[in-house]
């Protein structure tokens, strides 16, 4: 894999990596400990952020997205929107009061957007936990990996909060171990 | 993945000169040697002075540009980009500086992706629309991820060799005559004439080597935001207005260029959005061709 990545650099072929969702679904077993030991309820919603491209695969994939998301809101009664953030990357959010089935939500439509070719589009998973603060837990689906995000006021973090988010949860979550990883993400739509 | 066929031709061209680069330089080597070892003294000097330029690279480019780095709450949104950017190609985040300059251009430099920067003009900052920003910001990202600045330091490594020697030869060619007694020392003389020559054919190769880096970048680019389009109109927003840019300013852009005494070190410190570049519309071209393939 190393070899690989030097050999794309040297012939200077930029590949993005594919998507990585299997530890997507830690999370759900996660959510217990958040409860019991930090007090932070599922807020019951998640969203999934997409860098959409220009092309006509691309928004047929976004069609049947819609269609299937469409078709389980009608099922399970949770509800979807798709919002366009001021960068004009794509979030797909679902709200469902069923924490499992909020995880297998995402988890189907970045499967759906892999399936398609897109991939290496996604930019991450985000699910909001509610307590004295409101927590993001942030997969990352290059790595494979979750970081906390806990935003402050304006454009600052409370770092110290994610750090005992970090040391709490180790053994139940797969964390990303570099901190310069822990991208911010301001104005989360969820 | 992105899944469009890959530029076969760019990546031959791009090996066929490397050998090239590599024939001329093993030819400068064996000339080097026969002469005796004071040349591979100088070459050992070189080398360090190599390294230590590879490793201040990113300090020397950024002060030679009057580049100031900036932090993340002075620029969010420059920020908010490269932070997603670098997310999706899965690189560390470089750190962003800003040149205060009325001639739009972008540049990359650092040794390794840890250790980069990427650098913007003021009036690029203007002049672009967030999408187009974005893009460049993309095309930079994909030279640091390319590690041009390691290929092209190593590549021109030999051509300054050569250019310093043909530049001093009477001091280096007194020195080292000493070296080796059994020598052959009418071939001294012929030494400036070799070094001239490996010097010319390897700056024209690394020329060449450096456009096929910017067509790389730039379909870079196109892969890392999905959207070519935008980085073709950022090239021909840019370029249109580079033409009609006072004398005065391109005077300016001379004097940063100017700050490096051997060529071989400038063209290896910094990648300029429009240094030894192709044609713009040769890129543009590229980047439609790609458009297609997309669509």
């Amino acid at each position: 894999m190393a070899f690989r990545d030097a050999l794309d650099a040297l012939l200077g072929r930029t590949r993005l990596p594919e998507a990585e969702t299997e530890r997507l679904f830690a999370i759900s077993t996660a959510v217990v400990t958040l409860q019991t030991s930090l007090d932070l309820a599922p807020s019951g919603r998640g969203a999934l952020c997409v860098k959409p491209i220009e092309s006509s695969r691309y928004d047929a994939a976004m069609a049947e997205i819609r269609e299937l998301l469409d078709y389980s809101c009608r099922e399970t009664g949770s509800t979807c929107r798709l919002e366009t953030d001021s960068y004009r990357f794509t979030w797909v959010v679902l709200e469902d009061p069923d924490f499992e089935d909020l995880v297998t939500g995402i988890h189907l439509v970045s499967q759906t957007l892999i399936e398609h070719g897109f991939g290496a589009y996604l930019l991450c998973a985000v699910f909001r936990f509610d307590g004295a603060t409101r927590v993001y837990w942030i997969f990352n689906f290059k790595q494979g990996r979750y970081y906390p995000f806990v935003p402050g006021p304006g454009t600052t973090r409370d770092s110290a909060q994610e750090f005992r988010l970090r040391s709490l949860l180790e053994n139940e979550l797969p964390i990303e171990k570099e901190v310069e990883r822990w991208y911010p993400l301001w104005g989360i739509p969820i | 993945m992105a899944r469009w066929r890959r530029d076969r031709g760019l990546q031959v061209r791009m090996i066929v000169t490397v050998l090239l680069l590599a024939l001329v330089y093993a030819a400068f080597i064996a000339v080097l040697t026969y002469l005796g070892a004071g040349p591979l003294l100088l070459l050992g000097l070189v080398a360090l002075l190599l390294v230590v330029q590879y490793f201040l690279s990113d300090r020397l480019a950024l002060s030679a540009m009057g580049a100031r780095t900036v932090t993340e709450v002075e620029e969010p949104r420059l920020y908010e980009t490269l932070t997603r950017l670098s997310a999706l190609a899965n690189m560390p985040r470089p750190q962003l500086a800003l040149v205060d300059s009325r001639v739009p251009n972008a540049f990359a430099t650092g040794r390794s992706p840890r250790h980069s920067v990427v650098g913007l003009t003021s009036s690029l900052v203007r002049m672009l629309t967030p999408e187009e920003l974005e893009a460049v910001i993309a095309h930079e990202l994909s030279h640091i991820k390319n590690r041009d600045v390691m290929v092209i330091t190593i590549a021109s490594f030999l051509s300054t060799v050569a250019f310093l020697i043909f530049r001093n030869w009477f001091f280096f060619g007194g020195g080292m005559q000493g070296g080796r007694g059994d020598g052959d020392r009418s071939l001294w003389f012929v030494l400036p004439l070799v070094a001239a020559v490996v010097w010319a054919a390897s700056y024209l190769l690394i020329r060449a080597l450096s456009r096929y880096r910017e067509f790389s970048a730039d379909s870079g680019s196109a892969v890392m935001t999905g959207r070519p389009s935008h980085l073709a109109s950022a090239l021909a927003k840019i370029s249109g207005l580079m033409e009609r840019v006072p004398t005065k300013d391109l005077r300016e852009v001379e004097g940063m260029n100017a700050f490096f005494i051997v060529p071989a070190i400038s063209g290896s410190s910094i990648f300029e959005l429009f240094s030894s570049h192709p044609p713009v519309e040769k890129r543009i071209a590229a980047l439609e061709r790609i458009e297609r393939e997309l669509a």
